[in-house]
């Protein structure tokens, strides 16, 4: 998987991004271009505060970038309405973060559904649909209980499920494994690989985790805002 | 489904919220209840009474506040009018009486017990009066200061026995009590004095051609057809205090504004990260909204259920407790008050709203 069909899902073109703090200036990324195609897994690697989890919050396109271009599925980031931005994030994106950010409040099967519900699918399909996805992942048998029965493994599962069940095509991991012990962590990254291949669907993933990396199409270093 | 869980997470809160929204709307219920019930005792003597025309002391128009001073003089000029079939003279005054360990006002009538016109518009013990020594009692008053038919009412330097309970003579502040109008002049110590005559027109007479007839055979009498007379003695109980039951019935509105507007707050503080994955995975603009108004709607309903449920057997341990208190609920009223609330609980999402919108998606990834 080499990202064959060379579709792009997302792409910086010499992208910086400058906070401001406390009057302070401060480069979270500094004239990074980088892309990430249909049918791949990328890995960013980098330390604790390198401008990883920012790149993915530019790709999400979550916010505005200080200077150069995102291109979201072909089209620029600016030229989006927010309105447009919700439903691609809905409809064509899919996330994990290392938290998990499951709804407590909420069973597993409706973490999943509920989600579907923002991509614009019947409710009747999306129980059918979210229950297929939980069995992928192997936690079809814990879809009524709520996240907080859930071990850290069974709730990054479910988390997986959740980015792939309403068919996204790019999926951005912001430190999947972060909480996990390393065999489930690795089980994760297994999963996401064999779902590039199979659902041809494009994954970026920001980690500090080397041991991901040979799960990865492409491996690119990033430090202090500059990816290498 | 998502706010009826994240409110039945926090069940005791939820229940502690509904209680509390239901007081609001029972005081509102009440107060409403005790503005219409109050309203209309205050006219009923007025309403029920068979007069087809008043007639008072010039700039006098109303029975509930105002003071009407006529003679017997009057009453024969007026008897003299074409058109006039009978008049009932009233005299009306206020006295304080002697009840069990206590004293007490009331605004005695008196009127011809023969006649019957004037007195008291429904019996509901007793019966009616037979003799100068005795009195028929707003039922009320009696239930208040624990008096019974038979019992002896002393007032002024008399001693009246209580012949029969009336309704429909409950002013609030003030029960309306009945006497012979001989026994009225007796008490008052002025034998010529009236306070005014309800008269009776002929058959076939218009009221209102006959009541300009006796306006022009005396210019310091004021003389109303009866619509017109109900009508001044409903403004005037409506323009008392009745007023400052609405003004304490909206500050009960607003403090159901902020309680519910606090309470959604906190929910909306709580679900913070829920709120902020929500819109990460891109919830529609409307759904977070969405959320916050049908918590307010859920919280706004139960409370209302609670209120229906507790509000009647309330009223009636009111009743029983203070029993002068004239109170009336309606389905009228209680369409009023949840009107009302489906406006409070929508006022109270403005600042959960406007909360919700400072959260963002990029909250998730810090």
């Amino acid at each position: 998987m080499n990202g064959s069909n060379n579709i792009i899902a997302a792409e910086l073109v010499k992208v910086s991004k400058i906070f401001s703090r406390s009057g302070n200036e401060v480069t979270a990324l500094n004239n990074v271009t980088f892309r990430t195609a249909m049918g791949e897994m990328v890995l960013l690697l980098g330390p604790s505060g390198s401008g990883k989890t920012t790149l993915l919050t530019l790709l999400a396109g979550l916010q505005q970038p200080t200077r150069g271009d995102v291109f979201i599925f072909g089209r620029k980031v600016q030229d989006y309405r927010i309105v447009e931005l919700q439903k691609i994030r809905a409809r064509q994106m899919g996330f994990i973060f290392q938290t998990f950010c499951l709804l407590d409040s909420l069973r597993v099967i409706d973490n999943v559904t509920l989600v579907m519900k923002f991509a614009g699918i019947s409710s009747k399909a999306a129980r059918v649909h979210a229950t297929e996805c939980l069995e992928r992942f192997g936690v079809g048998h814990l879809r009524n209980e709520f996240p907080g029965k859930l071990s850290q493994g069974e709730k990054q599962r479910v988390a997986v499920a959740r980015a792939i069940a309403a068919g996204a095509k790019l999926i951005l991991a912001d430190e999947p494994t972060g909480s996990l012990p390393t065999e489930q962590g690795m089980t994760i990254i297994e999963f996401l690989h064999k779902s590039v291949a199979t659902d041809n669907i494009s994954v970026a993933i920001a980690s500090h985790d080397e041991r991901i990396s040979k799960y990865a199409d492409r491996v690119l270093h990033i430090r202090d805002g500059i990816l290498t | 489904m998502y706010a009826l869980k994240t409110l039945a997470k926090q069940y005791v809160r939820f229940i502690i919220t509904a209680i509390g929204i239901a007081l609001c709307l029972m005081l509102m219920l009440f107060l409403l209840a005790i503005y219409y019930g109050v309203s209309d005792a205050s006219v009923r003597y007025v309403r029920e009474s068979d007069a087809d025309i008043w007639v008072l002391q010039r700039h006098a128009a109303n029975l509930l506040r105002g003071t009407s001073l006529l003679s017997v003089h009057h009453g024969e000029m007026i008897k003299q009018v074409k058109g006039v079939k009978s008049i009932a003279p009233l005299l009306f005054f206020t006295a304080t009486v002697n009840v069990p360990d206590n004293t007490a006002s009331m605004h005695l009538v008196g009127y011809d017990p023969a006649t019957g016109k004037g007195g008291p518009p429904k019996m509901v013990a007793g019966d009616t009066l037979r003799n100068d020594d005795q009195i028929i009692l707003d039922y009320t008053f009696a239930a208040k200061y624990r008096l019974k038919v038979g019992d002896k009412l002393p007032i002024r330097d008399d001693t009246l026995t209580v012949a029969g309970l009336c309704e429909g003579t409950n002013l609030f502040v003030i029960q309306f009590a009945f006497i012979t109008l001989r026994k009225a002049r007796e008490l008052l110590g002025f034998q010529s004095i009236l306070s005014c005559f309800q008269v009776m027109v002929e058959s076939g007479s218009d009221p209102i051609a006959v009541a300009a007839n006796i306006r022009a055979v005396s210019s310091d009498i004021a003389v109303y057809d009866r619509v017109t007379f109900l009508n001044n003695n409903i403004h005037e109980a409506e323009s008392g205090v009745m007023p400052l039951l609405y003004v304490v019935a909206l500050i009960g509105a607003v403090v159901l504004t902020a309680l519910l507007s606090l309470i959604l707050s906190v929910y909306v503080l709580e679900q913070q990260k829920d709120y902020a994955i929500m819109k990460a995975l891109g919830s529609p603009a409307g759904f977070i909204p969405g959320i916050v108004i049908q918590q307010a709607l859920m919280l706004a309903a139960s409370g209302l259920i609670i209120a229906l449920l507790l509000f009647n057997p309330m009223l009636d341990a009111v009743k029983r407790f203070s029993p002068t208190i004239s109170a009336e609920s309606s389905a009228n009223q209680i369409l009023i008050v949840a009107g009302g609330l489906f406006i409070i609980s929508l006022l109270s999402t403005i600042l959960p709203l406007l909360r919700q919108r400072r959260i963002y998606p990029l909250d998730v990834f810090r």
